[in-house]
């Protein structure tokens, strides 16, 4: 506060700083007024939404907004000190996501409750005499909020007075809160008795732990200051294995005890159930065993004997909770292959196959024995990882050096989602994760290749993906030209034959670009994608069949010997081909990054002038990029073909382009890991929102995501450790204290 | 202008082994001749440093060595490793002429930043090695031994150049001299017949210029790499070159042992901004040039004293 007091005559009282501020504090609050809520007036009366705005009572909240910005910037200085505690951060966004969950997300998928927001659920639920009393005060008009507010109040005071008391009186209520919320909404589910995918529920509990976990955090720690990322180092560094073993359990105990395991007529039988409904069956003793006592058992045994090896680091033993895991994740798949099969059968519920009709339980344990499996092999592998290990608490607080087995139980965690989460979800949802998220997943880990690590900017990169399409649609013969009887290709054989076009594609069209750099590159590969696009609708001797594209392209199938794989029309066994084909892709490219010429794209992204002066032959890496970022592009079309059956040229527009630019920036330039997350995240986004918010507002969410992103991760949602050093690293001092180099050293040979 | 060109008196010259031979070259860049019909030799396993006031054409002479510019006349022919068949370079691209056997450091450190001082040896080393993409994407046992033996290989070169404790850091975060010994790591990975240091020294401490020095020679004297070398620090040139050339205004005025070019009269003319004749009577009370070079050795070069002479000279 440097405001002077002292007015000198004849200066108006608007050039005091103090009073300029809060001004400006209330115009903003104003402004705010008019932005939220409904909009237009009517045709008799231009000025209702402003009088709405304006003159109702909820200006007074908007009013608050404002003072409360003004005194915040006026006493910032003493504020920011408190910024840096330890558990802020957690208890903001732990607040945050409980205001979420009651403010924006469903808590219902029923029909009975309108909208299936919180505030309209609990409205009807505080009214319904058939609900337990628990649920129904909970649902209680202010109660909700009063508990959310005290919860929130407590720990923000626990944060900044510091004591240990009033942390864990925070922590029991959040806690209390959350657990509350989740009873209350799961008796108010089997009351309204409809199949159910509503997140609310679910988000406030967790955003309810995360205030818990704040409130910890502040009772726990000595620090003055935060180490978010020195603690999750702290937590994975323990006992390599460990975490994974925790998340197992939490996933073994929900998947055995509570969850569903089969769902005949929106019944859900839970493991219990389950055995005893197929105790009379046909069903294989095995499999009958698993049901009745195998399953529990082997799942104590593979997780006493993960988490012995896990804290007796003991590598043979790792390796056997290792083997245990997957023996029991076969086990479990067979069953769960049984009793569909046995429920198809007799077309109980309209099965019409395996696989059919299934809860979640079975697929929690599928997950829990696969991470029991993982920390097994982590515990195995974890003393002979190579590289800079930190070994000291210091070192492991300050993020030096790797933690053993950190990013592999990461890997784990993605992988045990990505295998067994698809079969939990919708329909709806299966279908997205295939057609949006699962594609542009593809395109992105191409496109990166190209703009993230060779570093050249391609705005027509879906053009090589309408060529992959179109390739598959002649050779499977579902354009007005047929390609000859002997060279009718079955859809997956296709995958060959446009990685190769893709590549002459991609080197034509980085052979005449390639002295192009920056803005100038994006405009020609821009024209590029339009030039195909254009071609496409154009339909050159009858080739691409103009506007109406092509149709009846097969779905893919295999035939190898006495494997027969044929893909429907249902989204999830397209998801698992689709696994197959980025989990290969992933494994080539991180390969490729580390090698020679993941070091040339580095280097001519860097300084191209020094790295021909250095021997690259710049001419051929950047060709390279071109064509290897076509050829995934390539893939991804024939398995879009395949997968939807038919194109034309509407789902090559050059606004898809500038989408898979726009995910690759936004997971990070240069990382694979960060590209895909992009593309995840930014795909699921619109979908997701679609149910919480009006369509019209849908796109104003994801520019408010996108922005935030530019502000607090402008490198990206997982920046490249190159990257990274590129935007920041460089006026940073290094992270070693800079040793004098001996006189002697290197320079040494002075013989 | 009246230039006194001193013929090469370096001994037995006839026999020895010609690395550069640059004949009659001239380089313009629209009206602005930047090299004036320069000839030079350079021979097998000498150091050669090129000397002149700023301006004088000295980088641009690295320029045209290593195919960036592409001088309109004269010839460029290199024998870049021992036993190499002369081949003119004029026209070719830089890479091919790196490949020939010429590896060059840059006047403002041009290193590839986000990477740290190991990979960007490897980026250099790599360049002589055959695995493609495909074999790297498939992991193929070939692929991973020379992976392994540009490791070893880079790790060799830090070593000598004394940065091999900072191997994992970025190159961007190293110290600024530390940054000008991990260029020449760099363009030694490429295994190199010549080795072109463009001003090396500049903005190095005086301990680090000694360390320098000591560096060139042995990059030199051990590995048998001849150097080609632009430095303003005279007190540098005069300790290391076997041999030096003198440009002023893209001509070459002067070429000789060290000894003579420091009494040459045209040399001191051009740094001084004065006429030969009176440079010539000079001598006599300043006989040495490098003791000018020491006072003026705080500013790291004799940018000053060019840049008057540029000024005077008609």
């Amino acid at each position: 506060m440097s405001a002077s007091v002292q007015r000198r005559p004849g200066e108006s009282i608007l050039s005091n700083p103090l009073v300029g501020r809060a001004l400006g504090c209330l115009a903003l609050s104003f402004v705010l007024a008019l932005m939220i809520g409904k909009q237009e007036g009517t045709q008799q009366d231009f000025g209702l939404a402003f009088r709405q705005a304006v003159l109702g009572p909820r200006i007074l909240w908007f009013l608050l907004i404002g003072v409360l910005v003004f005194v915040l910037l006026t006493f910032w200085p003493r504020v920011q000190p408190y910024l840096n505690r330890p558990g802020i951060r957690p208890l903001a966004v732990g607040g945050l996501t409980v205001v979420v969950a009651y403010a924006l997300l469903k808590w219902t998928d029923s029909t009975a409750v309108s909208d299936g927001k919180f505030g309209t659920l609990s409205d009807a639920a505080s009214q319904t005499g058939t609900l337990a009393p628990l649920a129904r005060t909970f649902f209680t008009a202010p109660l909700p909020w009063v508990l959310f507010l005290v919860a929130f109040a407590v720990g923000a005071a626990a944060v900044v007075i510091r004591r240990a008391v009033l942390s864990w009186v925070g922590a029991a209520i959040a806690v209390l809160a959350g657990v509350w919320a989740w009873y209350s909404h799961s008796l108010v589910q089997s009351l309204l008795g409809s199949p159910d995918h509503s997140t609310g529920a679910l988000v406030a509990l967790l955003g309810f732990l995360t205030i818990a976990a704040a409130c910890a955090a502040t009772a726990l720690s000595a620090e003055e200051s935060a180490n978010t990322r020195g603690f999750i180092n702290g937590v994975f560094a323990w006992r390599p294995g460990m975490p994974l073993v925790g998340v197992a359990l939490l996933l073994g105990l929900a998947g055995f005890a509570i969850a569903t395991w089969f769902s005949p007529g929106n019944r859900n039988a839970t493991l219990v159930d389950t055995a005893s409904m197929f105790s009379t069956t046909g069903l294989s003793p095995l499999s009958k065993a698993y049901l009745g006592w195998l399953g529990y058992v082997l799942f104590a045994l593979s997780l006493a004997l993960a988490a012995y090896a896990a804290y007796r680091r003991d590598a043979r033993l790792g390796w056997g909770a290792a083997g245990l895991g997957l023996v029991s994740l076969v086990l479990n798949l067979v069953a769960l292959h049984d009793i569909s099969a046995v429920g198809a059968s007799t077309a109980y519920d309209g099965a019409t196959g395996a696989w059919q009709n299934l809860g979640t339980g079975g697929w929690l344990a599928c997950a829990t024995f696969l991470l029991l499996a993982g920390a097994g092999y982590i515990v195995a592998t974890a003393g002979s990882e190579r590289g800079t290990i930190a070994r000291t608490k210091a070192d492991i607080a300050a993020g030096i050096g790797k933690i053993p087995g950190k990013s592999k139980a990461l890997i784990l965690f993605v992988l045990a989602g990505a295998l067994f989460y698809p079969p939990m979800a919708t329909p709806f949802w299966q279908k997205v994760l295939v057609s949006e998220i699962g594609i542009y997943v593809l395109l992105a880990i191409g496109l990166n290749v190209v703009v993230g690590w060779a570093g050249l900017l391609d705005l027509g990169f879906i053009a090589f993906y309408a060529i992959g399409s179109y390739t598959t649609a002649y050779f499977v013969g579902a354009l007005p030209i047929q390609p000859p009887e002997w060279m009718r290709l079955s859809p997956l054989l296709c995958i060959p034959i446009a990685i190769i076009i893709c590549l002459i594609a991609g080197v034509s069209l980085g052979a005449p670009t390639l002295r192009l750099r920056g803005d100038y590159l994006a405009i020609v590969t821009l024209g590029f994608g339009e030039i195909i696009r254009i071609v496409a609708v154009n339909n050159p001797g009858n080739f691409t069949n103009g506007p109406r594209g092509a149709f009846g392209i097969p779905q893919p199938e295999i035939h190898l010997g006495p494997i027969h794989i044929d893909w429907g029309q249902a989204s999830l066994q397209y998801w698992y081909l689709l696994l197959v084909i980025v989990g290969l892709v992933i494994l080539a490219f991180n390969r490729l990054e580390q090698s020679r010429l993941g070091r040339a794209w580095a280097a001519i992204r860097e300084d191209e002038v020094a790295a021909q002066a250095t021997g690259v032959n710049t001419t051929r890496v950047k060709l390279l990029a071109f064509a290897i970022g076509a050829s995934t592009s390539g893939v991804a079309g024939v398995f879009f073909a395949s997968q939807i059956g038919y194109i034309n040229p509407d789902n090559f527009v050059l606004n898809n382009s500038i989408l898979v630019v726009a995910y690759v920036v936004f997971g990070g330039m240069g990382s694979l890991p960060g590209a895909m997350a992009g593309a995840a995240v930014l795909t699921w986004l619109p979908e997701f929102l679609k149910d919480q918010v009006p369509a019209e507002d849908r796109q104003m969410w994801i520019g408010a995501v996108i922005l935030l992103m530019m502000i607090f991760r402008p490198a990206g949602l997982i920046p490249a450790k190159r990257r990274a050093a590129e935007l920041h690293g460089l006026d940073e001092p290094s992270s070693a204290e800079t040793t004098a180099v001996a006189a002697n050293e290197g320079m040494g040979a002075t013989k | 202008m009246s230039a006194v060109i001193a013929e090469p008196t370096a001994p037995d010259t006839a026999q020895r082994d010609v690395v550069f031979d640059v004949r009659n070259i001239t380089l313009r860049f629209g009206g602005v001749t930047s090299i004036n019909d320069v000839s030079l030799q350079m021979y097998r396993d000498e150091i050669l440093a090129v000397i002149g006031p700023n301006g004088a054409g000295k980088t641009s002479l690295f320029n045209s060595l290593t195919g960036v510019y592409t001088p309109q006349e004269g010839t460029i022919t290199l024998a870049g490793r021992p036993g190499d068949a002369p081949r003119s370079v004029i026209g070719e691209k830089t890479h091919v002429i790196n490949h020939m056997g010429v590896a060059r450091t840059f006047q403002n450190i041009r290193l590839f930043p986000a990477l740290t001082a190991l990979e960007n040896v490897k980026v250099g080393v790599e360049t002589r090695m055959k695995a493609g993409p495909l074999s790297a994407m498939l992991g193929l046992p070939y692929q991973r031994r020379e992976e392994r033996e540009s490791t070893e290989r880079a790790y060799e070169l830090l070593t000598l150049v004394g940065l091999r404790s900072r191997a994992n850091e970025l190159a961007g975060s190293l110290a600024y001299g530390e940054q000008r010994r991990l260029e020449i790591a760099r363009a030694l990975g490429t295994n190199p017949g010549v080795i072109l240091l463009d001003e090396p020294a500049a903005g190095t401490n005086p301990a680090e210029k000694r360390d320098l020095a000591d560096l060139i020679r042995l990059v030199n004297r051990e590995h048998n790499i001849s150097v080609l070398l632009i430095e303003h620090d005279m007190k540098l040139v005069m300790s290391v070159a076997d041999r030096l050339v003198v440009l002023n205004f893209g001509s070459k005025i002067a070429e000789g042992l060290p000894e003579e070019i420091q009494k040459n009269p045209a040399v001191i003319a051009a740094y001084l901004g004065t006429s030969a004749e009176e440079a010539a009577g000079e001598v006599e009370t300043q006989p040495e040039l490098h003791t000018i070079a020491d006072d003026t050795a705080n500013m790291t070069s004799l940018d000053d004293a060019g840049a008057t002479t540029q000024e005077e000279t008609p």
